[in-house]
């Protein structure tokens, strides 16, 4: 909101600077987001917390500044309309006021004033309005305006003949003012000229002549009709101050997506003690400058608001702040800002309380924690000490460890060996577009988005892969050629209807791992392999052992601890590349349900003493057809069951010219070793040939 | 071998070593020299194998004889050796190439946001509070009624929020709260103070909990908006908990991550779930004048045309206050018993502040130009 420094002055004798004032509203929680020197006056722009409607009006700011510096706050100049001038053989003299349910408005106001003469505003109230962003339209619906913005109560100005018109063809003299909902599919065209379909959550004024109930004519404290505007042959004027309730009003607003400064304030509750002032604050400035004689007054509702106590236990003050407030300061920041304080005498307990009466403007103040947010801001936060809480560990430890703290750990862990493998971590959203999963063939039910700003939020991912392609395919398009990215986070799917969180990691490798070496450069394109490598060394660092990888399809690999599949990598399809915008490229891709691996984490260690005998290493080098699966060959080579034979790795392999072509050659290394004693060759001799001879009479190896 | 041919060798070998010796320059040839002399089998030792040999009386002497020569033999060589060794080499030049490109194994690097994520746990963990996290699919009543925040309400305008869509009833946003309690409506939090009510409702105090997570907004992208981003919550409970303790925690914590010479600002706010609230401002780190701070204070950067504060010559950096005895009450704690604070603050905007990021798209880009920087 934004007001100005002289306006501000009508209300409060301010003896410091603009910036200074800006300074202090900011400290006592009156954000000052703007201070701007402008045609000789300051505009102050601020920023208002929800829990003030109060601050939403120049009075509201000048009551607080009036608290601050410790001065008197001026009262809204307005003439004693006591007297009115009752005037016969005008039309409308009997006036009724209509509130169909006092929950949708507690209190309504009309003023009829006949005789104005619309006309420009003079030049102070147009230079006030347009140096807070309002345009000005005429003198009546810029004194409407002023006051709206002076004390914070929207008033709607309604051209009384046009209202009588809408009805009658003569003028008449009695008219009913109706507060009422609107009937479903109800029309009216409001003062920005667009048409609004209502329906009965709306709140709209009715108006009723001889029993005849006409259209709306105002949209009850957002915008009024269209045909009953303030224009320049307007006459004579229904002026209108009322409370219509925040929920209602909010509704309206959100359903008709329509924004206004009356709806702005209704939403967050007027007081009800500045209705009628802000009624006759508008009538005195329209006889001031638009003539006029104000000839009726009408109310209805209740216009008295039962006041708020709070007990306030002044040893509550320094319990929930940490510093002592004298009862004397205490007491005078509160009537500064309009409470009444007395002390509670003959109370039971030795507490010192006091009773605190809550000024009608103040809806936010319920409880004597609001009372002490009050004796802090104006106290001063800075005035706060510095302390250090004073938690007894002897007492109870500090929140008990819940179980995620230990998943916190091995996250963490995964992070750290992920990072020491070369990858970079990735975060990317949560929500995805629908489509996205089709190119993947992923047909799984997904949450979705109720409420999506765009088609890229519709649903929460149940998969990670599209999101870890997307992220390949704009660092290829950025030139790089070496991509190798992970990402931890949530995945969404749901059973039953019922939504379900599972963290998993996901792993993408794409491009060429270039090795400069003195042999000259290699590239080492990515493949399952270094997929292969990553997950078997998170594995072992993780102390989980029964792992494998099985082929699924052409494209599938899944990733299986003690059985179960825990994951999958994946060759991503064709259409998926392209849909991404990768041509020419292989993108490997995993995912692995941190969920279903956490069982199998295992992160004590034992000592093992090295072996106290030497073992004896021998060497098989043999070519071997292409489709048999190397897989195939160790398990039978292990399937041997000696026990004297501890280990089989492949230390060689090659395919290419000097083999034949649906060959490869493999050397394979077998380590013998006994705890017990130093083995002999003539010991060795004959489990190896054994081994030899499944290589050669199984697999038909040609042993070189 | 009699007497007189062993003394003849005796001198002999005196003699030539010192010739032999001299001519040579390589470690090798000395090394030979040595077996020839001082081997198994070389002329030393055949001269101690023929002493059994001898008469009697004259093993002592000839035997006092060989041994000399042996130690001399030996320190000639020790000599030699030393010489040959320490001499510099006069061939050509060996070269380290080190201009040619290091042979390694690249290491990856983590998200700047869980770095950041991680230095902030890990200040508050040393101050003895413990990480939790939570679902980020919640009910309406952890993200808003039970933190006082009425369902239509000014004050929600602040928390714009994704629904999900489960029920198979149409979701009418106007329902009254009580009916969306019942049907249970799902969102994505909007915030990380859900886990506030979580945390409380399992467990009694005192306790001391850190939130780090995602939270998910509809807010259109831009520079400075996203619709998913991290924050990090806090909160500490329990009897004497007071608002001078929440400026001590935070002040620590502000000076941890962005220097101990920063300067800060409390200032009143409004959150529906705190009670006084605050709002925790540093002084701007790129033109405040007086600061020494994470990042260099930028030369020549006014505050008036400061890109980070606007003039303003603070940063906002989070939101907190004494939790709000409603809040207390909807856990079911006693709420004169125990008092407590807690904070929030958004992780892209403390990483923006502290690496100097001025576009918050660049997170979720994952550019590894960018990513490879922190």
């Amino acid at each position: 909101m934004k007001f100005t420094y002289n306006w501000l002055k009508d209300f409060v004798d301010i003896k410091i600077s603009p910036q200074m004032l800006a300074d202090k509203l900011t400290m006592a929680g009156l954000e000052v987001t703007s201070l701007e020197e402008k045609e000789g006056d300051f505009v102050f722009e601020v920023e208002i917390t929800s829990n003030r409607p109060d601050w939403l009006s120049v009075v509201g700011i000048a009551r607080e500044v009036a608290a601050i510096t410790g001065k008197k706050l001026a009262s809204v100049p307005v003439c004693q309309l006591s007297s009115l001038s009752r005037q016969t053989g005008k039309p409308v003299n009997r006036l009724t006021l209509n509130i169909e349910d006092r929950k949708d408005c507690s209190l309504y106001t009309a003023t009829i004033i006949n005789d104005v003469k619309v006309g420009p505003s003079p030049d102070w109230l147009k230079k006030r309005l347009e140096l807070i962003d309002c345009r000005s339209v005429n003198n009546i619906v810029d004194i409407t305006n002023y006051v709206l913005f002076e004390t914070g109560e929207p008033l709607h100005a309604f051209d009384l003949d046009k209202i009588v018109s809408l009805l009658a063809s003569e003028p008449v003299n009695r008219l009913e003012i109706i507060v009422k909902r609107a009937l479903k599919n109800e029309e009216i065209i409001t003062i920005d000229g667009i048409k609004r379909i209502l329906d009965e959550n709306i709140l709209i004024i009715a108006s009723n002549i001889n029993q005849q109930t006409g259209k709306p004519i105002a949209l009850a404290g957002i915008m009024g009709g269209k045909d009953t505007e303030v224009t320049e042959n307007t006459k004579n004027i229904l002026l209108e101050a009322a409370i219509f309730s925040p929920i209602l009003i909010r509704r309206a607003r959100q359903k008709l997506a329509l924004q206004s400064e009356s709806a702005y304030r209704f939403e967050r509750g007027i007081d009800s003690a500045t209705v009628e002032k802000a009624s006759s604050r508008a009538a005195t400035l329209i006889n001031e400058l638009a003539g006029g004689n104000t000839v009726l007054i009408k109310s209805a509702g209740k216009t008295q608001v039962k006041r708020k106590t709070i007990i306030l236990d002044v040893a509550d003050v320094s319990r929930i702040l940490g510093v002592n407030i004298t009862m004397v300061k205490i007491k005078k920041i509160l009537t500064g800002l309009d409470f009444k304080v007395c002390p509670v005498k003959n109370s039971k307990s030795l507490k010192k309380q006091l009773e605190v009466t809550v000024p009608s403007h103040r809806s936010d103040v319920n409880l004597s924690e609001d009372l002490i947010e009050e004796i802090s801001r104006i106290f001063g936060y800075e005035n706060i000490p510095v302390s250090l809480p004073k938690i007894s560990l002897a007492r109870n430890e500090i929140c008990p460890k819940p179980n995620l703290y230990g998943t916190r750990g091995i996250i963490s862990l995964v992070k750290n060996i992920l990072v020491g493998l070369g990858l970079n971590e990735v975060i990317t959203y949560s929500l995805i577009d629908k489509d996205l999963l089709r190119d993947f063939n992923i047909n799984t039910e997904t949450i979705e988005i109720l409420n999506p700003l765009s088609k890229e939020q519709e649903i929460l991912r149940p998969v990670i892969l599209p999101s870890l392609t997307k992220t390949i395919a704009y660092n290829l398009n950025q030139k790089q050629e070496s991509i190798s990215i992970f990402e931890i986070t949530k995945i969404f799917s749901k059973t039953q209807n019922q939504p379900k969180e599972e963290l998993t990691l996901g792993i993408g490798l794409c491009g060429t791992r270039p090795l400069l070496l003195e042999q000259g450069l290699i590239k080492n394109e990515f493949s399952f392999l270094h997929l292969k490598g990553v997950l078997e060394v998170l594995f072992e660092r993780l102390g989980i052992q029964e792992y494998d990888f099985n082929t699924e399809s052409e494209s599938s690999i899944s990733v299986n601890i003690c059985k179960e599949k825990i994951g999958l990598i994946t060759n991503l399809s064709k259409e998926a590349l392209e849909q991404a915008g990768i041509k020419n490229k292989k993108a490997w891709v995993s995912q692995i349900s941190l969920e279903k691996i956490f069982k199998y984490v295992n992160l004590t260690k034992k000592f093992l003493s090295p072996p106290k005998y030497p073992g004896i290493t021998r060497d098989i080098s043999f070519i071997l057809k292409t489709d048999i699966e190397i897989n195939t060959v160790l398990k039978a080579m292990r399937e041997s069951n000696f026990t004297l034979l501890r280990s089989i790795r492949i230390v060689d392999y090659y395919k290419g010219p000097q083999i034949p072509a649906d060959y490869r050659s493999l050397t394979i290394s077998c380590l013998y070793r006994s705890d017990e004693r130093t083995l002999t060759e003539e010991e060795i001799n004959p489990l190896h040939a054994e081994i030899r001879n499944i290589l050669s009479g199984r697999f038909s190896a040609k042993i070189r | 071998m009699d007497i007189n041919t062993i003394k003849i060798e005796i001198d002999s070998i005196s003699k030539n070593i010192i010739v032999e010796i001299t001519g040579i320059n390589s470690t090798q040839s000395l090394e030979e020299l040595q077996l020839k002399y001082l081997g198994r089998k070389g002329k030393i030792a055949q001269l101690t194998g023929a002493i059994p040999t001898l008469p009697l009386p004259e093993r002592g002497a000839l035997g006092c004889q060989i041994n000399a020569l042996k130690n001399k033999v030996a320190s000639l060589i020790e000599k030699k050796q030393k010489s040959i060794t320490t001499k510099p080499p006069e061939t050509a030049k060996f070269i380290y190439d080190i201009g040619l490109p290091a042979i390694v194994q690249e290491l990856g690097q983590l998200h700047p946001i869980t770095k950041i994520i991680d230095e902030i746990c890990a200040i508050f963990n040393q101050m003895g509070f413990s990480v939790i996290e939570g679902p980020e699919i919640e009910t309406e009543h952890n993200n808003f009624t039970g933190l006082n925040i009425p369902l239509e309400h000014p004050s929600r305008e602040a928390f714009d929020t994704f629904y999900l869509k489960l029920a198979s009833e149409p979701v009418n946003q106007l329902a009254n709260e009580q009916a969306n309690r019942q049907t249970g409506k799902l969102l994505l939090r909007s915030h990380t103070s859900p886990v506030q009510i979580r945390v409380m409702k399992s467990q009694e105090p005192p306790l001391a909990v850190i939130v780090p997570g995602r939270v998910y907004r509809p807010d259109a992208v831009d520079a400075s908006h996203s619709f998913m981003f991290h924050q990090i919550e806090g909160f500490i409970v329990d009897e004497n908990i007071r608002f001078s303790d929440l400026k001590g925690i935070l002040e620590a914590f502000a000076k941890a991550i962005f220097g101990k010479d920063i300067k800060m600002r409390f200032r009143p706010h409004f959150f529906p779930f705190t009670e006084p609230s605050v709002e925790v401002d540093i002084s701007c780190i790129i033109c405040e004048p007086v600061s020494r701070l994470a990042s260099e204070p930028v030369k020549g950067c006014k505050p008036a045309n400061c890109p980070v504060c606007h003039g303003k010559r603070w940063l906002e950096i989070l939101g907190s206050g004494m939790i709000h005895p409603n809040v207390f009450k909807n856990v079911g704690y006693d709420f004169k018993k125990y008092t407590g604070f807690a904070f929030g603050m958004g992780v892209e905007r403390i990483a923006m502040l502290k690496y100097g990021i001025n576009d918050i798209r660049l997170f979720f880009e994952n550019d590894l130009r960018f990513l490879k920087q922190f």
